[in-house]
């Protein structure tokens, strides 16, 4: 029976849908059976940040509505097998579906993955709810942003209402130098003000935008820190105790702290 | 943590991280609790008025509200300093 995990944000463009290909390429990459889910009807972007996009022939409200089957819907990543990928619908709106029709739609889902991971949309409304319908755990993205860190915290308290449990949390794209300036919040910093277990830490990385570029997850790029970092919360995810990376403004100290803690997988 | 109090301190020297999370912490508060700043103030005043009926030399104005935290619990804190009446005004 596949755990569902939604990840949320509230506020748009904190790097959600990124999240979401790269912990279920991880996961992939590390033996689960992976289904990824795009809850973002009306625009969808999965598919790019995966690099499907051209393998599209049915979406989620296909399936919902009755046109297609779920099998015929699920699209194989390129390189891992066990990673699948359900797309939303390009041409409908939130509406298309209800909350009851996405946990219908898990529950189909649920005996043939280890994983679901659902990426939301960005909003408290419908298609928030939507996402969070069949949820059993909740990650949300935020970034060392005033208004990305407001935004959070609505969702957590939306989440705990929605009785999902206290989410975890991301911090994406922490800049070392600007928070050792005090110019940045720290991590730190975010978790005392949201008050939420923390799950991962994604520094800032232009490797980021280049594989996202080429539709590739920037988990296959092991020299990366946000590849890294992003195997990291995978593993957190799987049970493993992975220590957090100790994130310092001085060139070089990244790589080699890094590839310290790199070396307990393989 | 006292952030009502350290809202009223000059933020100037320090690193914009800090005015950040000093804005977000009554932010939060707000939204959380829909609690005005203002509404605080209004606050500390019933709880002065209050007060006033059982203690004497209760004053408003030295009353420090603060949001508390610990791993499952938020706590509204208020410090409310004590005179005794016999020795009078300062």
């Amino acid at each position: 029976m596949a755990r569902v995990i939604t990840i949320t944000s509230g506020k748009g463009g904190v790097g959600k849908t990124t999240t979401t290909a790269n912990l279920g390429t991880a996961l992939a990459m590390r033996g689960s059976r992976v289904a990824v889910v795009d809850a973002d009807i009306g625009l969808r972007n999965l598919d790019v940040v995966m690099g499907l996009e051209n393998r599209i022939v049915y979406d989620l409200v296909d399936v919902v509505e009755g046109r297609a089957r779920l099998r015929q819907a699920l699209i194989k990543d390129k390189r891992l097998p066990e990673l699948c990928l359900l797309p939303a619908a390009q041409t409908r709106d939130k509406d298309a579906v209800s909350p009851e029709q996405m946990v219908e739609l898990l529950d189909q889902l649920r005996n043939d993955f280890d994983f679901i991971l659902i990426d939301s949309p960005a909003g408290i409304e419908g298609g928030f709810r939507n996402a969070i319908a069949g949820a059993d755990e909740v990650i949300i993205v935020t970034t060392p942003e005033v208004s990305a860190v407001r935004d959070a915290d609505r969702i957590v308290g939306l989440v705990e209402a929605a009785e999902k449990g206290t989410p975890r949390l991301v911090v994406n794209r922490i800049k070392p130098r600007l928070v050792s300036r005090g110019d940045m919040l720290s991590v730190d910093d975010v978790l005392e003000l949201l008050a939420i277990e923390l799950i991962g830490v994604v520094p800032d990385d232009e490797n980021i935008i280049t594989s996202t570029n080429r539709g590739e997850a920037v988990v296959y790029d092991q020299g990366s820190i946000a590849g890294k970092s992003f195997l990291h919360i995978a593993q957190r995810l799987n049970g493993e105790e992975v220590p957090f990376i100790i994130l310092s403004d001085q060139p070089g100290m990244f790589e080699r702290l890094f590839s310290m803690f790199g070396r307990r997988r393989s | 943590m006292g952030f009502f109090r350290e809202l009223l301190g000059g933020h100037r020297d320090r690193g914009s991280s800090q005015v950040a999370k000093q804005r977000l912490m009554m932010v939060l508060v707000g939204d959380r609790y829909r609690l005005t700043p203002d509404q605080v103030d209004q606050m500390k005043h019933e709880m002065a008025e209050l007060l006033s009926r059982y203690l004497p030399n209760i004053n408003a104005d030295q009353i420090e509200v603060s949001l508390l935290r610990d791993d499952e619990n938020e706590r509204l804190h208020a410090q409310i300093p004590l005179r005794r009446s016999q020795q009078g005004e300062r």
